[in-house]
């Protein structure tokens, strides 16, 4: 392993509140100094001129989904790894949903053993391969119909347990709650009401009258949260609320949070970034689900994010192939993928522009995805052990085939030329 | 490009000569510029009226013993019907028959979308085979749109006509519906300005209409008064932002006794859109006063799943709520016509001896027009600079 100067970097550490140019050197593995000037360095020090670009912890992704294992095709383990961390990711929390689903402590074992670093990955140059965790799924093949074995799961190395899906019943959810409360694991939960966004394809409103599209209501999110919220509080059991898309919904979180509830909530980057007006280009790729919202809604989310209503900015990232994708916008499978594209686009449209500031994104983005997982928060402080992203905000790059790890190419940004791209991480 | 007035010569004339200015029809004098027709949301009263001008000399072509000219021979239209469909697909096929093209049709039956292939294939396969146009029909909104941009992606100038997609919009059949009542008003020089003030009721299920949807952009840029009557399931309140632009948020300022929600003008003047007059759309969740002195009631298919689908009680209900009556046309004015883009179900959405009404009904004046409109369409795309 090198050992790393990085000189005149701008250094954004959430969890210190640092944001400030200052030379940061890194030796073993560890941040050995942090001064304004490093004169004196070890020998074999790789000395980088930093002049512009950013040095932060690592990126903590709380969930994405890969192909591997069942659907290779889209994506694999390697090639998410691989993206993950072209991205500036050092963490990636997989849904459960994969072929087989990660529903029993065997899926979880074979998962961990196909994605741990690999020893021989001392090549100074090459990049740190981001750790894959899983989330352990509520219900027996995330069919939503009957519990897995919860509590052999929760100790079989899972760092939670999501279906990715809504639960789809209330009583379903009840029993799952008061189930899990003793065995003190992160729990996510997304919060759509199927029946109310029946045939639904993207949010509900003037535009999905104009362009032709089913749409779903506001109230198929915003009616699930009440009930979930309900649910944590009669049984205390902690919630993580995935994929919070409404302005209704944020201000719903924020009245239980006020009063206590133990719940944590991400929204995605994309619906950060871009409203439903979008679909206008009837690009598969904006298939989102929950859809993109409102111009109040992203408004709000952001908000949300500055006050700490929502915890952190997941990534959700979703690859499918080609052929699955060239589709009609409403036949096309939701998602997209984001991994290599969420920090750039974040950062040239929120930081740039004013909307967020630069330690607000790192957090949501780091530190507390981190503690939605229990997990403690990557920092950068001399004496420790540390994982980094060095992002350079200034460097053009093309969403291409070529450019992306990531064996899909499922993103509207695709073909776009984009600013803002990640050098290296470390772990 | 030389003013013309006599119908007959510029017919002969648009026909015959490639590269000739195709109207000039006194007032009208223009090139056509769009190379794919897939939505009247940005369509210009030059356009409304170039396609209804030129749609009226087919007329007269279509009138003739000899209804065929050669202003496409050697070009290939190709009907990719991706949902199935006899009525359009036949206009659609005469249409381009009559303009001397070679046809191609495709239905989803005899394809090989069940092999893997993406619908972006099949229409590069008729682009392989030498395809000009492309006349489009899907089942999901956006298809014609993603197969235009594939095409100018691919750097090829084949146009895409849009023959219904989804919900979204279906801009063959509004503009037939146009060329008939304003044929019918003018039948010299129809244009969008012989509905200025008008009172047009479009009635039914509004929400899932492509036909309502071309239509309200259409009607709505003539300068007439444009009442939309429906259930509230049918009629979503969010249909009086629909002719808004996004950044718009005029409220309604007028209410209405009848409907406290509805019934307010959204009456918006709006520099930066394809009309010079302003848009006046009205919604009413009760028929009488979408219907009091209309001048023209079009009436919309009624699917029957919308039943089990929680939007309506029965069919029967539908009927005696919406379903145009003779006694209800007494409200309207005293010419009143009813429109239907068809296949009607009797009983339902109209009465059955009301549809066979010359005096009240144009349904077959608008398959009728619809070649010809069909006609103007293909002859344009093929005309066009871009």
């Amino acid at each position: 392993m090198t050992n790393e100067l990085f000189q005149q970097v701008r250094l954004v550490d959430p969890v210190s509140g640092t944001d400030r140019v200052t030379d940061v050197l890194w030796v073993d593995g560890k941040i050995a100094a942090i001064a304004p000037e490093i004169p004196d360095v070890p020998v074999d020090t790789h000395i980088r001129d930093c002049r512009g670009l950013v040095l932060g912890p690592g990126l903590v992704d709380l969930y994405s989904y890969s192909g591997e294992p069942g659907f290779e095709e889209r994506e694999t383990l390697t090639s998410l790894q691989q993206a993950a961390a072209a991205g500036g990711f050092t963490r990636v929390t997989l849904l459960p949903d994969t072929h087989p689903a990660i529903d029993n402590p065997a899926s979880v074992g074979w998962l961990r053993s196909h994605s741990q670093r690999p020893e021989s990955n001392k090549h100074p140059a090459a990049a740190a391969v981001p750790t894959l965790d899983c989330w352990g799924a509520l219900t027996q093949g995330v069919k939503g119909q009957q519990m897995t074995e919860l509590a052999e799961l929760a100790t079989s190395g899972i760092v939670g347990f999501a279906d990715g899906q809504p639960i789809p019943s209330l009583s379903m959810l009840r029993r799952l709650l008061e189930y899990l409360r003793p065995l003190k694991k992160p729990v996510a939960i997304w919060c759509f009401d199927r029946e109310l966004a029946a045939g639904g394809v993207m949010r509900e409103g003037a535009e999905s009258l104009r362009f032709g599209l089913p749409g779903i209501p506001e109230m198929a999110e915003t009616s699930a949260i009440t009930s979930v919220l309900e649910c944590v509080a009669a049984i205390g059991t902690p919630v993580h609320l995935m994929r919070v898309s409404t302005a209704r919904s944020v201000e719903l979180i924020q009245t239980a949070k006020a009063r206590g509830l133990p719940v944590t909530a991400s929204t995605t980057w994309m619906h950060l970034l871009l409203t439903s007006d979008a679909v206008a280009s009837y690009d598969p790729s904006l298939h989102l689900k929950p859809p993109l919202g409102s111009q109040a809604d992203r408004i709000a989310l952001l908000q949300g994010i500055q006050a700490g209503v929502i915890d952190a900015i997941a990534i959700d990232h979703r690859p499918y192939t080609y052929e699955e994708k060239t589709l009609a916008f409403a036949e096309a499978p939701p998602g997209a993928i984001g991994l290599e594209l969420a920090l750039p686009l974040l950062w040239q449209n929120l930081v740039e522009l004013g909307a967020l500031s630069a330690l607000e994104l790192w957090q949501a983005l780091s530190m507390r995805p981190a503690e939605c997982l229990e997990q403690p928060p990557g920092q950068i402080v001399a004496g420790r052990s540390a994982e980094l992203t060095l992002f350079n905000p200034r460097q053009v790059w093309t969403v291409e085939n070529q450019t992306l790890k990531s064996r899909a190419i499922n993103t509207p940004w695709f073909g776009k030329q984009l600013m803002g791209r990640v050098i290296q991480t470390w772990s | 490009m030389q003013p013309e007035n006599n119908l007959s010569l510029v017919t002969e004339q648009f026909m015959y000569a490639e590269g000739v200015p195709f109207v000039s029809f006194g007032m009208v004098t223009s090139t056509w510029n769009r190379r794919h027709i897939l939505s009247l949301s940005d369509f210009t009263p030059l356009e409304y009226d170039t396609v209804l001008q030129t749609a009226n000399s087919f007329r007269e072509v279509l009138s003739r013993r000899t209804k065929k000219v050669p202003a496409l021979q050697g070009q290939v239209v190709a009907n990719l019907f991706f949902e199935p469909s006899t009525r359009t697909r036949s206009s659609f096929e005469l249409a381009a028959k009559r303009l001397s093209a070679d046809t191609l049709n495709f239905a989803p039956g005899t394809s090989s979308l069940s092999k893997g292939e993406t619908i972006l294939d099949t229409a590069k396969t008729y682009l392989a085979m030498g395809t000009d146009m492309m006349v489009i029909r899907h089942r999901e909104a956006g298809v014609p749109q993603a197969i235009a941009q594939e095409m100018d992606r691919l750097g090829v100038r084949v146009g895409v006509l849009n023959a219904g997609d989804g919900q979204h919009e279906h801009p063959s059949q509004a503009l037939l519906d146009l060329f008939t009542i304003c044929t019918l008003i003018d039948s010299e020089y129809p244009s969008l300005s012989v509905l200025k003030d008008k009172k047009i009721a479009i009635v039914g299920d509004i929400l899932h209409s492509r036909v309502a949807r071309s239509n309200i952009w259409s009607l709505t840029a003539s300068g007439a008064e444009v009442h939309l009557a429906g259930p509230p399931t049918l009629l979503p309140k969010l249909f009086a932002e629909f002719v808004q632009e996004s950044t718009a948020s005029s409220q309604p300022s007028e209410l209405k006794r009848h409907n406290p929600e509805l019934g307010s003008p959204h009456m918006l003047t709006n520099p930066t859109a394809s009309t010079l007059l302003p848009r006046r759309l009205f919604l009413h969740w009760d028929l009488e006063p979408a219907l009091k002195n209309a001048d023209f009631v079009m009436t919309l298919r009624l699917q029957k799943e919308r039943m089990t689908s929680h939007l309506l009680p029965s069919l029967r209900e539908y009927h005696q709520q919406f379903g145009i009556t003779r006694d209800r046309l007494q409200l309207c004015h005293p010419e009143v016509k009813v429109l239907h883009p068809g296949p009607v179900n009797r009983g339902v959405e109209i009465s059955s001896d009301l549809m066979d009404d010359p005096n009240f009904s144009l349904i077959s004046q608008q398959v009728t027009s619809g070649v010809a409109v069909r006609m103007a369409l293909l002859y344009l795309m093929g005309s066009s600079k871009v």
